[in-house]
């Protein structure tokens, strides 16, 4: 096994240093919201999740361009582990957000445009990764998983502008949204700092997540190649 | 004026989800790259089999 970079070393302690300090903040320095409680805290994780998910699929994208036009087997590496990455802040978005509903609209779920779109990009890289199970040869799944990346990612925009396009109860952090959205509110200064904070560690966590996730995949590749040396000799 | 409502305990049902998964995630990384270390042992003592 490779041994960890020192720069591997440095973004992982950082990244556990943010990811402490977010939480200390959320806990010990956020406000408790006057109208939901204790679960509107749910909402400083639940959001960065959310951006999470969006800029790891947004990697694949750019990912699977970047391999098209060269050809280079690392940008397949990145695209591949971001979508398993995204997928992982995707489900935490999608269970964390159901038990902030459950309070807050007093349902675990129903199938408002944001719940709904949200729930077809998980599917539609769900199939990104049982289709890349499913090809055999190197390149053409390589191939075929950056064309479905960049198609795929078209499902994303709508998902971010669907509360803001459709009639929904889910709230909208920037900017206005729907008059019908329940869950909503105001943040305060204390909120603001939290959030944009969580945002930013977050951000890190995901390209720590992503720089380890590509340690992995060059181990898989290793294996990879010593079995084709063994069975060629 | 309406009293703060009690969501304790979805507040903590929530952060076990949003620690929880990332440290499962964090687990699965571990048991792939002992089981690819594992593959690398067996590979090249078949390696070293076919050599002699």
């Amino acid at each position: 096994m490779e041994k960890t970079t020192r720069n591997l070393q440095i973004l992982n302690i950082v990244t556990i240093a943010l990811m402490i300090i977010a939480t200390a903040l959320v806990f010990f320095y956020a406000p408790t919201e006057r109208v939901m409680g204790q679960v509107q805290r749910i909402f400083y994780f639940h959001v960065p999740s959310a951006w999470v998910s969006m800029l790891a699929f947004f990697v694949t994208l750019v990912a699977g361009i970047v391999y098209l036009r060269r050809g280079h087997r690392g940008w397949d590496m990145v695209g591949s582990a971001s979508v398993e990455i995204g997928l992982v802040f995707t489900i935490m978005t999608i269970i964390s957000g159901s038990i902030w509903a459950r309070p807050a609209w007093n349902t675990w779920w129903t199938w408002d445009p944001r719940l709904t779109t949200y729930t077809i990009l998980a599917l539609i890289y769900v199939a990104y990764l049982m289709l890349r199970q499913g090809l055999e040869d190197p390149d053409r799944r390589a191939r075929f998983a950056a064309v479905y990346g960049i198609v795929g990612f078209i499902s994303v925009p709508i998902t971010f502008f669907s509360i803001r396009w459709w009639r929904t109860i889910h709230p909208v952090v920037i900017g206005s949204g729907s008059p019908s959205a329940e869950g909503g509110f105001d943040m305060t200064s204390p909120m603001r700092l939290v959030f944009f904070f969580s945002l930013f560690a977050f951000t890190v966590l995901y390209f720590c997540f992503l720089a380890n996730r590509l340690r992995l995949e060059r181990l898989t590749e290793r294996v990879e190649q010593l079995k084709m040396k063994v069975l060629s000799a | 004026m309406e009293s703060t409502p009690d969501t304790l305990g979805y507040m903590i049902a929530g952060y076990v989800v949003l620690f929880g998964l990332p440290l499962l995630y964090i687990v699965s990384w571990l048991v792939r790259q002992r089981n690819l270390e594992k593959d690398i042992e067996v590979i090249q003592t078949i390696a070293e089999d076919n050599k002699k």
